[in-house]
């Protein structure tokens, strides 16, 4: 909304004629109406972007005082450090291993708990609990529950007689550890979204293709999910950003460690930038992850726009 | 509620009851408790209680990494607090970084020297408090690695309980003889941070430095003194098989201790009071065990000044600091937190006399302090620790074995700190 009548102010001005008062008041009123959200963006959205773009390609050596421009040798610096491409590998198996997992929970709890039942009510809000829990008091519980030998997961495991592993100190099982959190905290919170989205399937087309003689399996994979598209889509988008913007767990149990092995790319950048005073590497690094953001929402606002084309 | 309605009286009779009050802020951390934080609060009040010309504001920021960055973000707004109680090992970082101002004219305007100031203070904690020559800090609070250990588990495998293992032999075999199949004999802090001063305390028992004292760019981490001490933790794991495979941060460790499933760790000073109150078994503490020599390295907090201060602030901040390292004050806030003080003179009093004869363990941390040594703190001190502390944790996982480990290590480190030394011990006429 903001877009478009931000687009169209200027072209308004183009109309240059002898302006009356009235005409001034009505060529204002849009920017004055813009005014607030607009201050508040410059000022903590675009601004800052902009200040980090331009430190990216500065770079202030440390312990010399100096600001010097680098051209893109920060970018370089960048790809150059392992531990940046061993973050981002991270990252990325980090997504593999959270999206489709708590999106296909998500999808399942919804359907188990879509009509509105007293138990179902119940069920819900114990399925939504772990999203209400913020992920720091997640991350802390998690600690107890992964305390290698005396932890709650191996006090279970070593019930069944299974010998538990090193959870948050084995650099082969530490992110994976991280992921079960994650899926954990979100999946209730994406099942919000298909819930919302389950209201508004069309009952008629759903009773035809039990007429037609769908079986239960053939009507979620040929009917429902088609049809919740626009929602997968949607649901999609958050649980990406959430890959490159949740970083409180790494930071309460693991720190990146052992050996990287957990280093998300925020939590890269905040390394860069408060513990190596490496303010260059860490904007390059921080620009980089807001181009990815901002491609991905935009991405995603076209497929919506498509997908509610198709529904409609 | 209430502090609201107190907050705004406050602000109501601020420009009338301070004219000729000098305002500053002080930040510090609690790495341990929050009863050390409201402690620190009450100090602050006495202060401001005790005098007309200084009123300090205390805030809390959390860890001393926390700290660090609010400090300084707070420094770039325009308002730098006057006195931090920072981590000792940023202490170097921080004045490469242009951030903290030297303490030395304040000194020349008290008519004192560097050397008579410090000379109350224990020689091993000297070294943080000095870069290249000119004293930037003033040690606060301190501690060192020690030996804990389970008498329970000791008398259970037939050990003497009064008879902790002074040597690396005689810790691997009172651990063999502790280790069972759901306990582990032997226990280290291996995540971020502790590992590193872990490390250097080993490296140190074996005869090492770790880092060169005097000069930020020099660490020895590809060194027999390194090698050895890295090779004992890869055998405690794979050969003698007393200690848990995979990293085991300092929580984790401590929890495991409490619950009886690990017999003896190497764990700070400043766990003290957690274990004597948490713990439900008789322990014992000792000397961090030795393969060449004992030594031990030095950990904690000192007082710095942010640069950007009015000359009154940094007078007032002058005045507070000295006030807050003080023998009292020192001598109260060791007993309070279980860090030992970094002066000497607290002990010579009655107080910490009776304090030492009913808390045998505090005064095994004190018998330990003629071994310290300073704690690691080069260029860029956190990325060059994880350069080891990723190393040594691929050796606790079987990924690597200690003599790589140790090259990589070197190799990493002397590449973080190249830009350093380019700059200065390789800047040739």
């Amino acid at each position: 909304m903001t877009s478009v009548a931000a687009a169209q102010a200027p072209f308004d001005a183009s109309h240059a004629r002898p302006v009356s008062g009235h005409r001034l008041q009505r060529r204002l009123l849009p920017w004055l109406l813009l005014a607030p959200s607009l201050l508040l963006l410059a000022a903590f959205t675009y601004l800052p972007i902009g200040r980090v773009a331009w430190e990216s390609l500065h770079d202030k050596p440390h312990a010399t005082g100096k600001t010097l421009f680098v051209g893109l040798g920060n970018y370089t610096a960048l790809f150059a450090d392992k531990a940046f491409t061993q973050s981002v590998a991270n990252n990325l198996i980090y997504a593999a291993g959270t999206v489709p997992a708590s999106m296909a929970l998500a999808l399942l709890f919804a359907l188990a708990v879509q009509r509105a039942t007293r138990f179902n009510a119940i069920m819900r809000a114990i399925l939504l609990f772990p999203s209400m829990v913020p992920l720091v008091a997640a991350a802390s519980l998690f600690f107890f529950i992964f305390l290698p030998g005396v932890g709650l997961f191996d006090h279970y495991l070593a019930k069944l007689g299974v010998r538990g592993a090193n959870w948050l100190g084995d650099p082969d099982v530490a992110l994976w550890s991280l992921i079960g959190i994650t899926v954990w905290k979100n999946a209730g919170y994406y099942m919000l979204f298909y819930l919302a989205g389950l209201t508004t399937l069309p009952g008629e087309v759903l009773e035809a293709a039990t007429i037609d003689g769908c079986n239960a399996w053939q009507r979620l994979r040929y009917v429902i999910v088609p049809l919740l598209a626009p929602t997968t889509a949607f649901v999609l988008v958050i649980a990406l950003i959430n890959v490159l913007t949740q970083v409180d767990h790494v930071i309460v149990l693991t720190k990146g460690g052992p050996s990287n092995s957990t280093k998300l790319v925020l939590y890269y950048i905040y390394e860069q930038a408060h513990e190596n005073f490496a303010y260059g590497k860490a904007a390059a690094a921080s620009l980089l992850s807001v181009s990815f953001l901002l491609a991905l929402s935009v991405f995603s606002l076209k497929t919506m726009e498509r997908g509610a084309h198709a529904a409609s | 509620m209430r502090w609201i309605k107190s907050l705004a009286v406050a602000v109501a009779l601020a420009p009338t009851a301070t004219w000729a009050q000098t305002k500053i802020d002080f930040f510090f951390p609690v790495p341990v408790d929050g009863k050390l934080s409201r402690e620190m609060t009450r100090l602050v009040k006495v202060y401001n209680d005790s005098q007309k010309e200084v009123a300090v504001t205390a805030a809390y920021t959390g860890s001393y990494d926390d700290t660090k960055l609010k400090a300084q973000a707070a420094a770039k707004a325009g308002k730098p607090p006057a006195v931090v109680l920072m981590s000792a090992n940023f202490v170097l970082d921080l004045k490469l970084a242009g951030d903290i101002v030297s303490l030395e004219p304040l000194l020349k305007a008290d008519g004192t020297t560097k050397a008579k100031f410090l000379d109350d203070f224990w020689p091993a904690v000297h070294a943080n408090a000095i870069v290249d020559g000119d004293l930037y800090a003033i040690p606060f609070q301190n501690s060192t690695p020690l030996l804990y250990y389970n008498k329970d588990h000791f008398k259970e495998a037939g050990l003497d309980p009064e008879k902790p293992p002074q040597t690396w032999a005689e810790l691997v075999d009172a651990a063999k003889k502790l280790t069972r199949s759901d306990r582990m004999g032997f226990g280290l802090p291996e995540g971020y941070d502790y590992m590193g001063w872990i490390m250097e305390a080993l490296s140190m028992s074996n005869g090492g430095r770790y880092f060169n004292e005097e000069y930020g760019g020099e660490v020895y981490y590809d060194t027999p003194s390194m090698l050895g001490a890295a090779q004992f933790v890869e055998d405690l794991v794979f050969k003698h098989k007393v200690m848990a495979q995979g990293v085991v941060e300092g929580p984790a460790l401590s929890t495991t201790f409490l619950a009886g499933k690990v017999s003896m760790m190497l764990l700070s000073t400043g766990s003290l009071s957690f274990v004597r109150d948490n713990m439900k078994q008789p322990f014992g503490v000792a000397f961090v065990p030795r393969n060449v020599r004992n030594a031990v390295p030095i950990g904690g907090g000192s007082l710095v000044m942010f640069k950007g201060l009015s000359e009154e602030q940094k007078a007032a901040g002058w005045k507070f600091a000295k006030w807050l390292s003080s023998t009292e004050t020192l001598g109260g806030w060791s007993r309070f937190t279980g860090y030992f003080s970094p002066r000497k003179s607290p002990y010579d009093t009655a107080e910490m006399k009776d304090f030492m004869a009913k808390n045998p363990e505090a005064k095994v941390a004190l018998d330990q302090l003629p071994y310290a040594k300073p704690w690691f703190a080069t260029y860029q001190t956190v990325a060059v620790r994880k350069a080891l502390e990723d190393e040594i944790q691929a050796v606790l996982n079987g990924k690597k074995k200690a003599p790589q480990a140790v090259k990589d290590a070197q190799k990493n480190a002397d590449a973080l700190m190249k830009p350093y030394v380019d700059q200065t011990a390789l800047k040739l006429p």
